[in-house]
């Protein structure tokens, strides 16, 4: 459906893409990954000539878009694009955005237009802001908006620039939900994202942009579980972590949670991997192990996760007396740490030869499910 | 968290938006002791509550207890992460949910 051969773009002073080639089939759903200044939007701005290669091809459906005589608006009306800050036209209502592009390109009257506008809104959910205007929605709410406008053009392929960056992350599982339908639809698509757990649920293909151009191209399993090339195993295996520390039972409990919650969204892990994290925590640290410790204390907690997977390892180290919190008789915070951990390791840095006046002579280490 | 309450003949629901948690359980403590005399009939009202925890259980636990002895009481609107708490805790067991 779509080649690309030998694309190029160049910059005064840089060269996102330097030599792009690949071959994009009807149907494929292709996550767009890789670090920031890869050229990941360069190249999608590229396939619908928002931006103009320095050479190279693209060719849709057989039509060189890169060749001069190419009716570039023709084979522009079989791709729709999907934007960071969803474009939407602000003086206009909800349905009159979906209603502009059907009358001014495809000829459509304004009863066709109205009626293909209400269907897809119904579709999305949204029919009830039809009348409304994009100020008085919220971003999720824009973004699908945006997407539906783009449908109303019955394109055949759709480019997605970070669909969902600059959504509230409590906004992002309606944009990605919407994405998601219209991939089992059987529409192509082709979406720059950096949320490598969406990119795994949603794609049939990855492409991860290193190097001026398209460095690896596989299955989500081969990218992100057995990349072959040594970049974009680095990628993948990036390793975040986050430290916080307790000294008192009157710590700010709520600001905790915060940052809790701030770490597990900036990392894309889902909202059970999120809920889980909590619960242990709160859990392990506040009603296992902080009811034995003295008035002031140790406690260091250190989150960490990898870059494509939805999991958290916790480790907590605190002061004081050897003592296994996993031999507490607390039935209750038991059953749950058992529910939302996949391993739970003690380790008595005493009886390894620790002094019991060091600043941390336990560690517990939690692998999350 | 906020805690909302409709108080009907001897009827109580409480509706709870948030997380029943370390912080927030006793709030809760303090509204039933507040509240629950004289009522026969305790609803709570889950649809807006995002998370609990061991503490908030154990009012719940406390409750339940309470009520056995004057009433009844139910939970409705629990959503899926809460249920699983529930299962594994084996609460499902002991509470009724609507």
């Amino acid at each position: 459906m779509i080649t690309i051969k030998h694309l190029k773009k160049e910059y005064p002073n840089v060269t996102p893409l330097k030599d792009v080639n690949a071959h994009i089939n009807k149907g494929d759903v292709i996550s767009i990954i890789g670090p920031s200044g890869t050229g990941k939007s360069t190249l999608i701005r590229c396939i619908n000539m928002l931006e103009e290669p320095t050479s190279g091809e693209i060719i849709v459906d057989g039509e060189n878009l890169t060749d001069g005589g190419c009716d570039i608006n023709k084979v522009r009306q079989k791709m729709g694009m999907v934007f960071q800050s969803f474009n939407l036209f602000n003086h206009m209502t909800v349905i009159e955005n979906l209603m502009a592009a059907q009358m001014d390109l495809r000829g459509k009257s304004k009863q066709e237009a109205y009626d293909r506008g209400m269907e897809l809104l119904r579709a999305i959910g949204l029919s009830e802001k039809a009348l409304n205007y994009p100020r008085q929605l919220s971003g999720g709410q824009k973004q699908r908006a945006a997407i539906a406008r783009t449908l109303a053009m019955d394109p055949e392929i759709i480019l997605f620039d970070e669909p969902t960056s600059a959504l509230d992350p409590a906004m992002t599982g309606e944009v990605e939900s919407v994405i998601k339908g219209l991939a089992k639809k059987g529409l192509t698509m082709l979406i720059v994202t950096h949320d490598m757990r969406f990119a795994r649920e949603v794609s049939n293909r990855v492409f991860y942009m290193d190097q001026g151009g398209i460095y690896e191209d596989g299955t989500p399993k081969q990218i992100f579980e057995k990349p072959e090339k040594e970049l974009t195993r680095k990628f993948i295996s990036r390793n975040f972590s986050h430290e916080v520390e307790i000294h008192s039972h009157d710590f700010d409990f709520l600001g905790m949670v915060t940052e809790l919650e701030k770490f597990g969204q900036s990392h894309y892990l889902s909202r059970r991997t999120l809920n889980h994290m909590q619960s242990a925590f709160e859990e392990m640290c506040i009603q296992s192990i902080m009811p034995h410790l003295e008035d002031e204390f140790n406690m260091k907690i250190i989150l960490s996760c990898l870059a494509a997977k939805d999991q958290v390892e916790m480790e907590i180290s605190y002061s004081g007396k050897s003592f296994n919190p996993m031999d507490s008789e607390d039935e209750l915070a038991m059953a749950i740490l058992k529910s939302v951990t996949e391993k739970i390791e003690y380790r008595d840095l005493i009886k390894e030869g620790k002094s019991e006046d060091e600043s941390y002579t336990n560690i517990i280490h939690l692998t999350i499910k | 968290m906020t805690i909302d309450k409709n108080i009907d003949g001897t009827k109580l629901e409480i509706l709870l938006e948030g997380r029943l948690d370390t912080a927030t359980a006793p709030l809760l403590e303090a509204e039933l002791k507040e509240s629950l005399s004289g009522i026969t009939e305790l609803v709570f009202d889950f649809a807006k509550l995002e998370y609990i925890s061991s503490a908030g259980l154990r009012i719940l636990l406390a409750s339940q207890k309470m009520m056995n002895k004057q009433g009844s009481m139910a939970l409705k609107n629990v959503n899926e992460a809460i249920e699983e708490i529930f299962e594994i805790t084996g609460f499902s067991d002991i509470v009724t949910i609507l």
